[in-house]
């Protein structure tokens, strides 16, 4: 087969990066809770290199669960990863907005923080074309008529829409007035901002820097507290908007380690913000370092999600909506009417034409007597299928795909039992190497 | 200089034999681990990065665009032979791929889905090089209600894939709708119908849907049909690709899927269905026999193999031009060329021209090096149909459970495949069409989000949606999709 060369080499390449250095930590997995390219992910494999390439460990696998604003992630590393000493997962501000707005069960309460790391202000702002030039044109407008200004931003709960309602909340506007634009990733949002979509736009300020550089937008303000080294915008303060906001990102490890697995972590971490590889990440990134540890970090997350909590409440995110202009029940209620309705007739009509002329009304001409004849096969693919959920996650992904593979064969042809159980343990075997060991995703 | 001249330059910097080795090593790579069932393009670029930190930013360039090509390319692979989609830009493939495979004919389908996706490559890497900032200025002028009349004529295009009745088109097209409720409603942030489950806040993944259906559903309903009767084998027709007929068959699809998928992939918010399957039902409008359709028409590959790859070139636009990343692959990259302190948007152009022309001459070259690479390959991919049946289902179904855990690495996610399988073959056994519920799925939080925000920004003030020429344009469309074949058959 020839994907096991392309795998050789991939193997090669990626052992040639991975063991280039001397070990201090073998294996230090790191969890994402957000997909492939935004700030999570990002930050995770930025540490992935700063780790391995300082060999402060030897290998530092990253893991993408993404999903509502990281609280799938949270959910999952509570639940797998209970006590477990050799896994880290990003967290920060926008989970916290996440937890409060998707009312999640699980908080960051549920994990052993273990440091912060990086901060992002934001900034607001507009394309170069607007009619609003100043901070004060935009509060003017917004305060005669707050529906009439839209901002565009990142997801519903997140930094974007808690700064806008921080903005409101200090000129005077009730915050569920904001007429806020929530657009997913990144790139979404932007180009909304750019093409002139929304009135305002909000966003990081290392997201904004390539266009305010090039003139294509126009920064009203930013969210620091003092003006920024170097960098012409001022700030929300100075303009008389009494707000500093920053948007950080910390790590969590897993609830129930011992404290001397935790101790391991803090300092694997400080190790590598301490490095050279770090450091140039930062100034790449245009991430601030935010270093902070030990009790001070829980007094400060727990400060955090006092604010969050508050100015979301007030913002009227999540299940407390009255703010939406458009209201979100008629759409499922149309599309639910629908399903049934068109359920309902198609068993109605499907009766109908079997009680006329006993005609089965499938054109692909389903043979009656099949029906009885395949009961036992698929009883069997049925049986594998249910071994195959049950063992997954108890006996492992080997086992659980061989007899998977092995019973769904059987159901075919049952003349080869030892031929079909040999290639099912092939290859199970084989792609359990491929994934979990070659491309470092775990299986279960 | 002109574009003519730094494009010279930019070949000149990549036709080198180390650089033409890190294109060949990162098509090699891409293609392979795109190949892998639940790993996308994105996570694909994402695995391999790390490789090419260890290069200088021309080759780790070079490499880059043979990765991001590769991983496009490999999905349609499994879609073809296994009816297991790697990732949404392979869906449509899935449809006809399979069929023909099925028929003897995988290695056709492969080689003008290889073919189709050089020439779609190409002709948008050359729409890419010179019309860029134009393309990129247009797309900016979609907004909210553009999407949402985009989204209406895709439902529209839905309509010539009902199926017989139009009755079991509805139903399955309302299943796709009402499991795309499922999740965090966007706007608010609100959980809908998510039962108090972390895992559906983000919704079912379209994927698992597709991969139950498709794949799972299909071996539950040969497991069920056919069980254990002796089966003819399938009757291979040599595995040289294309005859005379396909090649007649499949160069107009090629250029219709360019020209439809390529301008769709410049919008930030495009992803890789909508173009692949309104060039599937345009296919199959302007087909001769669209009864072929679902049974083994190679324009059913050809056309949304060249507009998923045209839209992978489109991607590029709106990411190299103004530094926005339209898809997650394109996050990806973002992140990488930040790797080498290069900030891609409006100034990338005047700042780092010898990169950017490096990486553009790059693109020409992987999708010659994938040609050159894949249709070789073909012949042996093309033997899987060999494979005893057994052995065949029994991967099909490892392979599908991989793909939907590796995913997100959930368990759920891993059920709910074979929850989807059984649904699949009770749809199969009542002859209820499977792709308009893959499409509900797709379409339909899509139209519902984009309405909403158009809504907001406008006051609840309706007309934005006919008032803005292009979105007026679109409902027009649609309107005439519906209609049209309605007035042609009354006038015979």
């Amino acid at each position: 087969m020839t994907s096991r060369a392309f795998a050789a080499v991939t193997f090669a390449a990626l052992a040639l990066v991975s063991t280039a250095h001397a070990q201090s930590l073998d294996q230090l997995r790191l969890i994402a809770p957000a997909a492939p390219g935004g700030g999570w992910d990002q930050t995770a494999r930025v540490m992935q290199q700063a780790l391995q390439r300082e060999g402060i460990a030897r290998l530092a696998p990253v893991e993408n669960i993404p999903g509502a604003a990281g609280t799938i992630g949270l959910a999952r590393f509570i639940g797998a990863e209970r006590t477990r000493g050799d896994v880290l997962m990003v967290s920060g501000l926008i989970m916290l907005g996440g937890i409060v707005t998707h009312q999640s069960p699980v908080t960051l309460r549920d994990v052993v923080p273990i440091a912060r790391l990086t901060g992002e202000y934001e900034v607001i702002a507009v394309p170069a074309a607007s009619p609003l030039r100043s901070l004060q044109d935009l509060i003017t407008a917004f305060k005669a008529q707050p529906g009439s200004i839209s901002w565009g931003g990142g997801s519903a709960g997140g930094s974007d829409q808690i700064l806008a309602g921080l903005v409101a909340d200090a000129v005077g506007v009730d915050p569920k007035r904001v007429n806020y634009i929530a657009f997913s990733g990144g790139g979404e949002s932007m180009s909304a901002i750019l093409g002139g979509t929304v009135s305002v736009g909000i966003n990081g300020f290392a997201e904004f820097a390539p266009q305010l550089e090039a003139g294509t937008l126009r920064a009203l303000a930013i969210s620091s507290a003092e003006r920024l080294p170097g960098v012409d915008i001022p700030t929300l303060r100075e303009q008389g908007v009494n707000v500093e906001f920053e948007n950080w990102r910390s790590l969590v490890a897993p609830p129930g380690i011992t404290p001397a697995d935790r101790a391991r972590l803090e300092a694997v971490v400080r190790a590598m913000v301490q490095s050279p590889t770090w450091r140039e990440s930062l100034a790449r990134y245009r991430w601030l370092d935010r270093y902070l540890d030990g009790d001070a970090l829980a007094r400060f997350v727990d400060a955090e999600e006092a604010r969050v909590r508050a100015i979301l409440k007030k913002l009227g995110t999540g299940a407390t909506t009255t703010s939406s202009i458009v209201p979100s029940g008629a759409y499922p209620r149309l599309v639910l009417v629908g399903l049934i309705g068109f359920g309902l007739a198609t068993i109605w009509l499907g009766r109908r034409s079997l009680g006329e002329g006993g005609r089965p009304e499938t054109s692909s001409a389903v043979a009656p007597s099949a029906s009885s004849a395949g009961a036992a096969p698929l009883a069997l693919v049925a049986t594998g299928v249910v071994l195959h959920l049950f063992l997954a996650e108890r006996a492992g992904f080997v086992i659980a795909a061989t007899v998977l593979f092995w019973c769904t064969a059987r159901a075919f042809d049952h003349r080869h039992p030892v031929r079909d159980a040999v290639a099912a343990l092939a290859i199970s075997l084989a792609s359990y190497v491929l994934f979990a060991r070659v491309l470092q995703l775990s299986l279960p | 200089m002109n574009t003519l001249e730094l494009l010279r330059e930019g070949f000149a910097n990549a036709l080198t034999w180390p650089h033409l080795g890190w294109a060949f090593a990162g098509v090699t790579l891409g293609t392979a681990v795109g190949v892998l069932p639940g790993i996308g393009p994105a996570l694909t670029v994402a695995l391999l990065l790390p490789i090419t930190f260890t290069l200088d930013p021309t080759s780790a360039f070079i490499m880059f665009g043979g990765i991001y090509y590769g991983a496009m390319y490999g999905g349609s692979t499994t879609s073809i032979l296994l009816n297991t989609p790697g990732e949404t830009a392979s869906i449509a493939t899935a449809i006809d791929g399979y069929a023909m495979a099925r028929q003897g004919r995988g290695a056709a389908a492969l080689t003008t889905a290889a073919i189709g996706s050089f020439v779609a490559g190409t002709l948008a890497t050359i729409a890419l090089t010179f019309f860029s900032p134009l393309l990129a200025s247009v797309a900016l002028r979609f907004g909210p209600a553009e999407y949402f009349a985009l989204s209406i004529m895709a439902f529209a295009a839905v309509a010539t894939l009902l199926g017989g009745s139009l009755l079991h088109g509805l139903f399955s097209l309302f299943l796709g709708l009402t499991l795309g409720l499922i999740g965090i409603d966007q706007l608010t942030g609100d959980a809908r119908f998510s039962f108090g489950i972390p895992q559906l806040l983000d919704g079912i993944d379209v994927l698992i849907l597709v991969i139950g259906l498709f794949a799972v559903g299909e071996t539950l309903f040969q497991a069920w049909r056919y069980g254990r009767q002796e089966f003819e084998a399938v009757p291979v027709r040599g595995f040289v690709g294309m005859s005379r007929e396909d090649w007649k068959r499949s160069w107009k699809p090629w250029l219709r899927g360019t020209a439809i998928g390529f301008p769709l992939g410049v919008l930030p918010v495009g992803g890789s269905v909508i173009p692949t399957f309104l060039s599937y039902t345009t296919e199959k409008r302007l087909s001769d026999r669209p009864e072929e359709f679902g049974h083994g028409a190679i324009e059913g590959v050809a056309g949304p193999e060249a507009a998923n790859n045209a839209a992978a070139a489109g991607v590029l636009v709106p990411l190299l031009t103004l530094g926005l990343p339209s898809s997650a692959t394109a996050a990806v990259l973002l992140a990488a060329f930040q790797q080498y302190g290069l900030q891609p948007g409006p100034l990338l152009f005047s700042s780092r021209p010898d990169l950017v022309w490096t990486l553009v001459a790059s693109l020409y070259i992987g999708n010659v090096m994938l040609l050159v690479l894949n249709l070789p390959l073909v012949g042996i991919w093309a033997r899987v149909m060999l494979v005893p049946r057994p052995l065949l289902f029994g991967g099909i179904l490892v392979l599908a459970s991989l793909g939907a855990y590796s995913l997100n690495r959930s368990m759920l996610d891993l059920t709910l495949l074979y929850v989807v399988g059984a649904v699949g073959w009770l749809m199969r056994v009542y002859d209820i069409p499977l792709v308009p519920a893959v499409l509900g799925l797709v379409l339909g939080p899509l139209a519902e989000l984009q309405f909403r925000r158009a809504v907001a920004i406008s006051e609840g003030d309706l007309s934005v949606f006919v008032t803005r020429p292009i979105s007026l344009a679109f409902l027009l469309v649609a309107v005439a999709t519906l209609v049209g074949p309605w007035l042609v058959k009354r006038r015979r």
